[in-house]
C-alpha cells in the first residue's frame, strides 16, 4: 500500500514537472503564433530618435539619485593612458577629460581645448585651452599640464599602451616619434609639432585624458588607483572585476553633474543584465541583448534604444590557402552567404548586411555593389575554379555564446555549396597564440571576428588588418591579403591633408578589398541599449563607448 | 590525510569479504531492488534514455541539424511537439540525437575514469608502501583543485573537442575511485580467501584481479552509476564556460548553454533540455542509491 | 593535539613545494599569449615583443619560476599582467563574497540536508523516505547554471521578491546560496541518511529502544550522535570545495567571488593570479583537512592521534 502511494507520489512530481514545461511551452505558442507574425513587420525597426522600444510609463520616478550602469565586460583599468577596452574608456570619461571629444552627433568638438588649428601642412596643431578649471584636487589645468601628460606618454619607463600613439616602433625595435616637438608658448595654448603628416592625431587626442601633474608626481604608475581629472565625477572605488564607483564633483567647470553617484557594475551573464534592469537594480543596460527585447516588451517604464555603431562583422579567409587562393572561390563563398538571414538570426534585424570593408560611419566610407545570396551563382563560380565537389575548412572564433552562433550560422551557410566546415571556438588568449605565428606555420583558414576603429579612420579600420605587411605575426591581416595598389592607396590616404583627394584613394582601396573578397562580409550590427524611463542623459556611442556626464534620474 | 577521507567510504565495504553464492544472490538482488521503487522507475528511464539513444536517427521527425530561418524560436505545436530553436531546428529532434551524444561522451568519460581510478586504487592499496603514498599524494593533488578547474584547464591544454571534454571529465574522476577502490582493497586484503589465496602461491596479479577485484566490485558500480550524472553535468557546466564539446552538434550541455539567452524569450529552448539533463542526473543518482541500498548489507 | 597539528602542518610543506611547481608547469602549458591580449589586435609584433619584455614573459621558464619561488618566500606576489594591480590586491577583495556565500550556503544546506536524511532513515522504505530523498537528490542533479537563471526569472523578474544577486542586503544572498548550496544539501542528506541506518543498528541503540525509549530521542540520543562524525567529515570537506568559490553562481548572480575571479584569470593567462589563487585553494584543502581530523577528536574522543 505505501509502496504505490511513493509510486504516485514520484509520478505526481514527474507529472509536473512535464506539465509545467507543457504550460509554459504552450502559453509561448500561443504567444509567439501572434507576436511570431508582428516580428516579421516589426523586428530591426528604430523610430527616428533611435527608439527600439519606448516605454510608455514616462512618469515614473527613481527611488534614489544613484546611477547603476550595467555593462557585460570588464573595466581592467583606470589609468587613460593604459586602456585596453571601450568599457575602461567608459569608466575613466567620468574622471577624465580630453582636449577634444566626438559628440552625441559622433562630430569632433573641443573639451578641454575651447578651439584649435591646424597648419595647411598638416604638420602643427594648435590648441587654445579653456582657463579657469580646475583638477579634482585643486591644481589649475593649464598647457604644462598638457605637457606633463605627453611627457609621461612617452616615456618608455611608463609601460603604457598610449604610447604607441605618438612613437612607432618598427619591427627591429628601432623607433619614430611622430611628434616632433610639445611647446606651450602661453598657459593657455598648447602647440604640437609632428614630423610627418598623419591625419588620425586630431582623432587620437580624444583618447588622450590629461591627469593631474601633482597626482602623477605622488602616484606615479599608481595613479590608476587615485584617479584625479577635471571630470563630472570624482573618483570613489575600482575593483577590477565587479565595479567601479564615482561620486558627484560640485565644482565641475561645465554643466554641473545631477547624479549623486555613479556604479559601473560587470555582469557578466546576459539574461540577469535585463533581469537586473526589470527590476530596477540598474537603471541603464549595455549591451542589451537582442534575444531579450522581446522579453521586455510588458515592462512600460523601460526603454530600448539603438545607435549606429563602428563594428564590422566578418570571417578571414587564408589566401595562402590552395582552395582559398581563386578569387572566384572567395567570390563564391560570400554569395552563398545570405546577409539578411544573418542580420536577421544574429541581432533581430538591428543591424545590415555590410556593403564595404568598413561601417558606414567610418570617414570616407563608400557603398559597394552587394554579394547579394545566390547559390546558384556560388555553385557556378566555385565549379569554374574546379571546387564542385567543396572542400574542407575549420573556423576559428571566440568561445563565447553569441560567436558561436555566428559560426554556426556561417558552417550552415557554406554547407550549402558543398564546403564542410569545422567549428572551433576558441579562448581569446589561444586564438591569439594560433593566429600571430610566421606564415610558413600559419594554420589559420578562416577567423570569426570582429573589428572596431575607435578613430573612425579609414586607415584604422583597413591597415592592421589588409596591409600586406600586417600579415601575422606583425600583426591581424589573416586574409593575408597583398595588394600594392590598396597598401599605396592607404599610404596616400594618411598624407593627403585635402579631404577629396583623400576620399579618392579610401574609395579606391574599399572597391579593391572589396572585389578582392579576402574576407566573408557579414554585417554590422547596431549598439543596443536600455534604460529606465526615469533615466535621461545617457547613451552609447557608436564605439561602444557609454557616456554618463550629463545623467538624470527623475525623483 | 587520504587516510582519513577514506573512513568516510570504507562502510559500504566492511561486510563484502563474505563469498559470493552467485544464484541466490541475483535473486535476492532482484527481490531488494524492486522494493526500492525510485530506483525501478530510474532504471526504466535509463533504459529508455538508452534505447532513445540507439533508435533516435531512426525515430527523429527532422534532421537534428536541419536549420529553418523561417520558423525561429517557435513554441511547441503539432509541427514541432518540443518547438524550434534559434535556428529554426527542431528542439525534439535535437534533444534526441543529443541522447546518444551526451550519454556516449558521459559514460566513456566515467569509465575511462573508473578504470584507471581502479587500477590505481588496486595497486596502491595492495601493495602499499612507497606506491600507495605515491599514488595518494598525487590524488590529493587533484583533490585539492576544484573539479571543473581541473577540467578547464585540461581543455585549455588539449584543445577544445568531445574526446578533450571526455579526457577532462574522466581525469577528476580517478582520484575519488582510487581512494574508494584502494580502502575497499585493504580492507579485503586482510579477509581470509586472500591469506589463503596467497599462501597457496597465487601471484600478485591474479590476486588482485581473481580474488581482490571481484570483492569491491558492488561498491564500483554503485558510485559509477552516481559518476555518470556527475559527468553529464560537468560537461554542461564546460559548455557554459565555453569549454565544451561540440559546439555546432546536438549535445545537451551546449543545448542549454547556447539556448539560455532565450530564458525569458522562448523558454522551451531551455526547458526542454534541462529538464532533460535535471531527470537523467536523478535517475542515474536514484539507481545508484537503490543499488547501495540494496547491495551494501549494511543498509538492508 | 598540537603536536599532531604540528607536525601535518610540517610534513605539508613538502607537498605544497610539489604543488606550486606543478601549478607552475601547468599554468605555462596553457597555450596563450597576454601580450597580445594587453597590445590589442591591431598591435605590431614590436609592440607585442615590448609588453613581453615588460611583463618579464620573455624570460626562460627556469628563471621565471626561481623568481616565482624567491616571490612566495618573500611575500611578494608580483603584478596581475590584466590590471596591474598587485596579486594581493587584485585577490583580497575577493574573499568576502566567496566566505559569505559559502556560511550562508552551508547553513542551510547543513540544516535541511541532515534533517532530510535523518527522516529518510527513520522513515526508511516508506513514502517519506522516497519523497524527502527525492527533493534532496534533486539538488545534485541540476545545472547550476540553469537553476540559477531560473530562480532570477521566477523570484527577481515575475515575482519581484529578490535581488539578482550582488550580495548587497540579506535578500540578495537568497538565490546565489539556494543555487549553490543545493548540491552540498543533497551531498548531506544521502550520507546523513546510510549513516544514520547504520548506527540505528548498533546494539546500543537497539538495546534503547529494547528498554522501551520512544523513537525520536533514541534516534537523535544515540544514532544522529554516532553520526555526527560522518557528516561533519562530508560537510567539512564540502566547505573546502565552496570557499574556492564556484565560478557559475558567481557569474550568474554578479558575485565578485574567488572562482569567477579564477576563470577569469586563467582566460587572460594572467600567470601570477592563477598561480597564486591555485596555492591558496591548496593551501586551503591541507588546512581544512587537519581541521576536520582534529575535530574527530572533538567530537569523538576515543580517536587518538599518532
Amino acid at each position: 500500500m505505501k509502496n504505490y502511494k511513493s509510486i504516485i507520489a514520484v509520478l505526481l512530481a514527474g507529472t509536473m514537472l512535464f506539465s509545467l514545461a507543457g504550460c509554459s511551452g504552450g502559453k509561448k505558442d500561443k504567444d509567439s503564433s501572434s507576436k511570431g507574425n508582428q516580428k516579421t513587420e516589426e523586428t530591426g525597426k528604430v523610430d527616428k530618435d533611435g527608439y527600439i522600444l519606448k516605454g510608455t510609463d514616462t512618469e515614473s520616478k527613481s527611488e534614489d539619485n544613484d546611477l547603476v550602469i550595467a555593462i557585460e565586460g570588464s573595466v581592467s583599468s583606470m589609468d587613460p593612458a593604459n586602456i585596453p577596452d571601450t568599457n575602461a574608456i567608459s569608466a575613466t570619461r567620468g574622471v577624465y577629460e580630453n582636449l577634444v571629444q566626438f559628440n552625441e552627433k559622433n562630430e569632433l568638438v573641443g573639451q578641454l581645448a575651447k578651439d584649435w588649428e591646424i597648419s595647411d601642412d598638416s604638420l602643427t596643431y594648435t590648441f587654445h585651452l579653456n582657463e579657469g578649471i580646475k583638477f579634482h584636487d585643486g591644481t589649475d589645468f593649464n598647457a604644462a599640464a598638457v605637457k606633463a601628460n605627453y611627457d609621461r606618454v612617452v616615456n618608455k619607463d611608463n609601460n603604457l599602451r598610449q604610447r604607441r600613439t605618438f612613437i612607432v616602433t618598427n619591427d627591429d625595435g628601432s623607433e619614430e616619434p611622430r611628434v616632433a616637438s610639445v611647446e606651450t608658448p602661453d598657459d593657455y595654448t598648447v602647440v604640437f609639432k609632428l614630423t610627418k603628416a598623419w591625419s588620425p592625431f586630431i582623432n587620437r587626442l580624444s583618447q588622450f585624458c590629461i591627469i593631474s601633474p601633482k597626482a602623477l608626481e605622488e602616484y606615479g604608475n599608481d595613479i590608476m588607483n587615485h584617479p584625479v581629472g577635471t571630470g563630472p565625477y570624482t573618483f570613489v572605488e575600482w575593483e577590477e572585476g565587479d565595479h567601479t564607483t564615482m561620486k558627484k564633483n560640485d565644482d565641475y567647470w561645465g554643466e554641473k553633474p545631477e547624479v549623486d553617484t555613479v556604479t559601473i557594475k560587470e555582469v557578466p551573464e546576459a539574461g540577469t543584465r535585463t533581469a537586473m534592469l526589470q527590476t530596477g537594480e540598474a537603471d541603464f543596460v549595455y549591451p542589451m541583448p537582442v534575444d531579450q527585447i522581446e522579453a521586455v516588451q510588458d515592462t512600460k517604464n523601460l526603454n530600448v534604444l539603438a545607435a549606429d555603431s563602428n563594428i564590422m562583422r566578418y570571417v578571414t579567409l587564408n589566401m595562402n590557402l590552395p582552395e582559398l587562393k581563386d578569387e572566384k572561390v572567395r567570390q563564391a563563398m560570400n554569395y552563398a552567404i545570405d546577409k539578411n538571414a544573418y542580420v536577421q538570426l544574429m541581432y533581430s534585424g538591428y543591424g545590415k548586411p555590410a556593403t564595404s570593408v568598413v561601417p558606414q560611419i567610418i570617414t570616407g566610407y563608400e557603398e559597394q555593389p552587394a554579394y547579394d545570396f545566390d547559390l546558384d551563382k556560388a555553385k557556378d563560380l566555385l565549379k569554374e575554379a574546379g571546387y564542385e565537389d567543396g572542400f574542407k575548412l575549420t573556423l576559428w572564433g571566440d568561445n563565447s555564446t553569441q560567436e558561436i552562433k555566428g559560426m554556426t550560422f556561417v558552417k550552415q551557410q557554406l554547407e550549402q555549396i558543398g564546403i564542410e566546415v569545422d567549428v572551433e571556438p576558441m579562448e581569446p588568449a589561444t586564438i591569439s597564440d594560433k593566429i600571430y605565428v610566421d606564415a610558413d606555420e600559419a594554420e589559420v583558414n578562416m577567423w570569426y571576428v570582429n573589428w572596431s576603429a575607435s578613430d573612425f579612420t579609414m586607415d584604422g579600420s583597413l591597415r592592421s588588418l589588409l596591409y600586406s605587411s600586417m600579415c601575422p605575426p606583425v600583426s591581424a591581416n589573416t586574409a593575408y591579403y597583398s595588394d600594392k595598389d590598396f597598401d599605396k592607396d592607404l599610404d596616400d590616404g594618411l598624407t593627403n591633408a585635402d579631404s577629396d583627394a583623400q576620399a579618392k584613394v579610401y574609395a579606391d582601396a574599399q572597391k579593391r578589398a572589396w572585389e578582392a573578397c579576402p574576407w566573408l562580409f557579414l554585417g554590422n550590427d547596431r549598439v543596443i541599449y536600455s534604460e529606465k524611463t526615469y533615466l535621461s542623459g545617457v547613451y552609447v556611442s557608436p564605439d561602444g563607448a557609454f557616456n554618463y556626464a550629463h545623467a538624470s534620474l527623475a525623483q | 590525510m587520504a587516510e582519513m577521507k577514506s573512513t568516510v567510504n570504507i562502510q559500504n565495504f566492511e561486510n563484502v569479504e563474505a563469498l559470493p553464492k552467485p544464484k541466490s544472490k541475483v535473486k535476492e538482488f532482484v527481490k531488494k531492488f524492486t522494493k526500492r521503487k525510485t530506483a525501478v522507475i530510474s532504471f526504466i528511464f535509463i533504459v529508455l534514455l538508452l534505447l532513445a539513444a540507439i533508435l533516435g536517427p531512426y525515430i527523429a521527425p527532422y534532421d537534428a541539424s536541419q536549420a529553418d530561418y523561417s520558423n525561429l524560436l517557435q513554441g511547441p505545436s503539432a509541427a514541432h511537439i518540443w518547438g524550434t530553436d534559434e535556428f529554426g531546428r527542431d528542439v525534439f529532434s535535437r534533444l534526441l540525437a543529443g541522447t546518444r551524444l551526451s550519454l556516449a561522451s558521459a559514460l566513456s568519460a566515467t569509465i575511462v575514469g573508473t578504470a584507471l581510478g581502479i587500477l590505481f586504487g588496486l595497486i596502491a592499496g595492495f601493495y602499499g608502501g612507497w606506491i600507495d603514498s605515491l599514488i595518494m599524494r598525487c590524488c590529493d593533488i587533484l583533490f585539492s583543485f576544484p573539479d571543473i578547474l581541473l577540467a578547464i584547464a585540461i581543455v585549455a591544454i588539449l584543445g577544445p573537442g568531445m574526446i578533450n571534454v571526455i579526457i577532462a571529465v574522466a581525469v577528476f574522476t580517478v582520484p575519488s575511485f582510487a581512494r574508494i577502490m584502494r580502502s575497499a582493497t585493504i580492507s579485503v586484503k586482510e579477509s581470509l580467501y586472500v591469506e589463503v589465496a596467497r599462501s597457496i602461491g597465487c601471484k600478485n596479479w591474479r590476486i588482485l584481479w581473481v580474488h581482490i577485484f571481484p570483492g569491491t566490485i558492488q561498491s564500483m558500480i554503485v558510485n559509477f552509476t552516481m559518476r555518470v550524472g556527475t559527468a553529464i553535468l560537468a560537461a554542461s557546466s564546460l559548455s557554459f564556460l565555453g569549454f565544451g564539446a561540440n559546439v555546432t552538434e546536438p549535445d545537451w550541455g551546449a543545448m542549454l548553454s547556447q539556448g539560455r539567452n532565450y530564458l525569458n524569450t522562448a523558454p522551451h529552448i531551455v526547458l526542454f533540455p534541462g529538464i532533460l539533463i535535471f531527470l537523467t542526473v536523478l535517475a542515474f543518482n536514484l539507481l545508484g542509491d537503490g543499488l547501495r541500498d540494496t547491495l551494501d548489507p549494511k543498509m538492508s | 593535539m598540537g603536536r599532531y597539528a604540528l607536525k601535518r602542518i610540517v610534513s605539508a610543506i613538502p607537498l605544497l613545494i610539489v604543488i606550486s611547481f606543478l601549478i607552475f608547469m601547468f599554468i605555462h602549458l596553457i597555450p596563450g599569449d597576454p601580450a597580445r591580449l594587453i597590445a590589442g589586435k591591431d598591435a605590431t609584433k614590436a609592440d607585442v615583443e615590448l609588453v613581453r619584455e615588460q611583463l618579464g614573459l620573455n624570460e626562460p621558464l627556469p628563471i621565471q619560476y626561481g623568481k616565482y619561488m624567491k616571490g612566495l618566500v618573500t611575500g611578494d606576489l608580483g603584478y596581475s599582467i590584466k590590471n596591474g594591480k598587485t596579486v594581493v590586491e587584485a585577490i583580497a577583495p575577493r574573499f568576502k563574497p566567496t566566505i559569505m556565500l559559502t556560511i550562508s550556503s552551508m547553513i542551510w544546506a547543513t540544516i535541511i540536508g541532515v534533517s532530510l536524511g535523518i527522516i529518510s532513515a527513520v522513515m526508511k522504505g516508506k513514502a517519506v523516505d522516497y519523497i524527502a530523498m527525492l527533493i534532496a537528490i534533486s539538488g545534485i542533479s541540476l545545472p547550476g547554471f540553469w537553476l540559477g537563471l531560473e530562480l532570477i526569472q521566477i523570484f527577481s523578474v515575475g515575482l519581484g521578491w529578490l535581488p539578482t544577486g550582488g550580495l548587497e542586503s540579506w535578500q540578495a544572498y537568497v538565490l546565489p546560496s539556494l543555487t549553490m548550496g543545493s548540491g552540498i544539501m543533497a551531498i548531506l542528506a544521502r550520507f546523513t541518511r546510510s549513516s544514520m541506518l547504520e548506527s540505528m543498528r548498533e546494539d546500543y541503540v537497539r538495546t534503547a529502544r529494547a528498554k522501551g525509549l520512544s523513537e525520536l530521542p533514541v534516534v537523535m540520543r544515540h544514532a544522529f550522535k554516532n553520526s555526527l562524525i560522518e557528516i561533519v567529515t562530508v560537510g567539512g570537506l564540502q566547505i573546502g570545495g565552496l570557499l574556492s568559490g564556484s565560478v557559475m553562481v558567481e557569474t550568474v548572480f554578479s558575485i565578485p567571488g574567488l572562482g569567477r575571479l579564477l576563470v577569469d584569470s586563467i582566460k587572460f593567462r594572467d600567470y601570477k593570479v592563477v598561480q597564486a589563487l591555485l596555492l591558496f585553494f591548496a593551501l586551503e584543502y591541507i588546512v581544512i583537512n587537519l581541521i576536520v581530523d582534529l575535530l574527530y577528536g572533538v567530537i569523538n574522543p576515543k580517536v587518538r592521534y599518532n
